[in-house]
């Protein structure tokens, strides 16, 4: 990602104090309820202030927060993927075998689909059983597209929709701590497994 | 003359359904983008060539600091002191005076900056509206003063790359003082840049390598390549401005407009 400070060139310009016809502000047009609520009992950097709704594979419906507790490995992905998909979720399940039983039992591991069409909770729990996800570690998460695109914003990931119905997507693994804080993303294909697992080990001791 | 009856009614009827269909109600200070086909700018190897874009209304002008504080007045959680640190970054509504008061640096009539992508979001919700997509937004901004294809008019082309060249002024004039385009709508160039609701599907690289990817593709010579109208700079810029946001970033030409579906 290009730095911001490039973008910015001219933004240095500060704000120059003039005389100002800040007029009355006019009233609102209509007023329904914002996404966001204003008293949740997060941190002001936890991703689980997001209202986003999800379903599980089992068909459950969740708000993020309900991941609270534990610290969470997430990443997006879609099920047909060809190409990076099954290096993350393989990448993922080292993580989790490089991983003490008791380390295991307070970390949990979360995918999100970025397929609203094809990856159904059907779909998604045929996923898991082909690739054997333990279901007390692993949650599956199903979306609506608008609820993607905040997500994938609140990862800083980008995911683009082809022709042929695949994604092209950022590669990464985000670990979040019991708050739902980013405390590491694992950016790139291939980037090796250690940090994650030393930081995960760290958050899982304490 | 005995056709002349059936004449009559014929037009009246046409007339009325004329009639009918200009009066469905615009919202107020909305105008009409019709049915469309919006030629992405740059193409990976899968894309799709022509999307095509349903009508939909979109504000005629940005969202302005007015617009936005009667916003934050009815929802306290977006005021500046208010506002979770993950929607937005510590520039939030830096140009204001206060939770409630923009303040001279931010007329009422001047476009809102400073904002983030889930700010712009929820206002736009709040108003009963949504960000429009960026295939929305590319769409109507294609279209010249007096024609929908402004690539082909080539005076358009020069002042948007007239604007794309000058930085931003420190205080924004206010909204709605550029010419009006094609479809009514002022300020798709020339005022601020604009948040559109996908625009983390702006870019990414055709093969999922990573995402260093996209500013090479975007930016490197070879990347032109992908792109469909090489001299259209604007359009690069837009692309590798939107490729290079964050949803929690604020900055000072960086504001919103809204849409609604028909």
């Amino acid at each position: 990602m290009m730095p911001r400070t490039n973008i910015l060139g001219a933004a240095l310009a500060l704000l120059i104090a003039g005389a100002g016809n800040a007029a009355e502000a006019r009233p609102a047009s209509c007023c329904a309820p914002t996404a966001l609520s204003a008293t949740t009992n997060f941190t002001d950097k936890s991703l689980y202030q997001s209202d986003s709704k999800w379903m599980t594979d089992t068909g459950k419906r969740i708000k993020l927060g309900e991941l609270k507790g534990k610290v969470q490995v997430v990443a997006m992905f879609f099920a047909n993927c060809q190409y990076a998909c099954p290096i993350i979720v393989n990448d993922m399940k080292r993580i989790e075998a490089a991983l003490s039983a008791d380390q295991r039992a307070n970390i949990g591991f979360t995918l999100v689909s970025f397929d609203t069409k094809r990856d159904t909770p059907a779909a998604l729990a045929a996923y898991r059983l082909a690739h054997a996800l333990p279901a007390n570690h692993w949650t599956l998460l199903h979306g609506e597209p608008d609820d993607l695109l905040e997500l994938a914003a609140l990862l800083g990931a980008q995911f683009k929709e082809d022709a042929n119905g695949q994604f092209a997507h950022s590669n990464v693994i985000t670990v979040l701590n019991a708050q739902g804080e980013i405390v590491y993303q694992q950016l790139g294909l291939n980037q090796g497994i250690m940090e994650t697992v030393r930081i995960l080990r760290q958050l899982a001791a304490k | 003359m005995l056709n002349i009856g059936p004449r009559i009614y014929l037009a009246t009827l046409l007339a009325s359904v004329t009639v009918a269909r200009a009066a469905e109600p615009s919202p107020i200070g909305m105008a009409l983008i019709p049915d469309g086909v919006y030629h992405p700018f740059f193409l990976a190897q899968n894309d799709l060539k022509d999307v095509p874009v349903k009508g939909f209304w979109l504000d005629i002008v940005p969202v302005t600091n007015g617009d936005f504080l009667a916003f934050v007045r009815a929802n306290a959680q977006w005021r500046r002191s208010q506002v979770k640190r993950i929607f937005a970054d510590d520039a939030y509504l830096k140009n204001w005076m206060d939770d409630l008061d923009p303040g001279t640096n931010a007329p009422a009539h001047a476009p809102v900056a400073f904002v983030s992508w889930f700010a712009a979001k929820a206002c736009a919700q709040w108003k009963g509206k949504r960000l429009p997509t960026a295939a929305e937004w590319e769409y109507a901004a294609s279209a010249g003063p007096t024609r929908k294809d402004g690539e082909n008019d080539a005076g358009f082309k020069r002042q948007v790359l007239e604007w794309y060249s000058k930085p931003a002024p420190a205080r924004l004039p206010p909204v709605g003082t550029t010419r009006a385009n094609f479809w009514g709508i002022h300020d798709l160039h020339g005022l601020v840049w604009e948040w559109v609701a996908d625009f983390n599907t702006a870019m990414v690289t055709g093969d999922a390598r990573g995402d260093t990817g996209l500013n090479r593709q975007l930016f490197c010579g070879a990347g032109a390549q992908g792109a469909r109208d090489v001299e259209n700079y604007p359009a690069f810029m837009r692309y590798g401005f939107r490729s290079s946001l964050r949803a929690d970033y604020c900055i000072h030409n960086l504001g919103f407009r809204c849409a609604k579906d028909l």
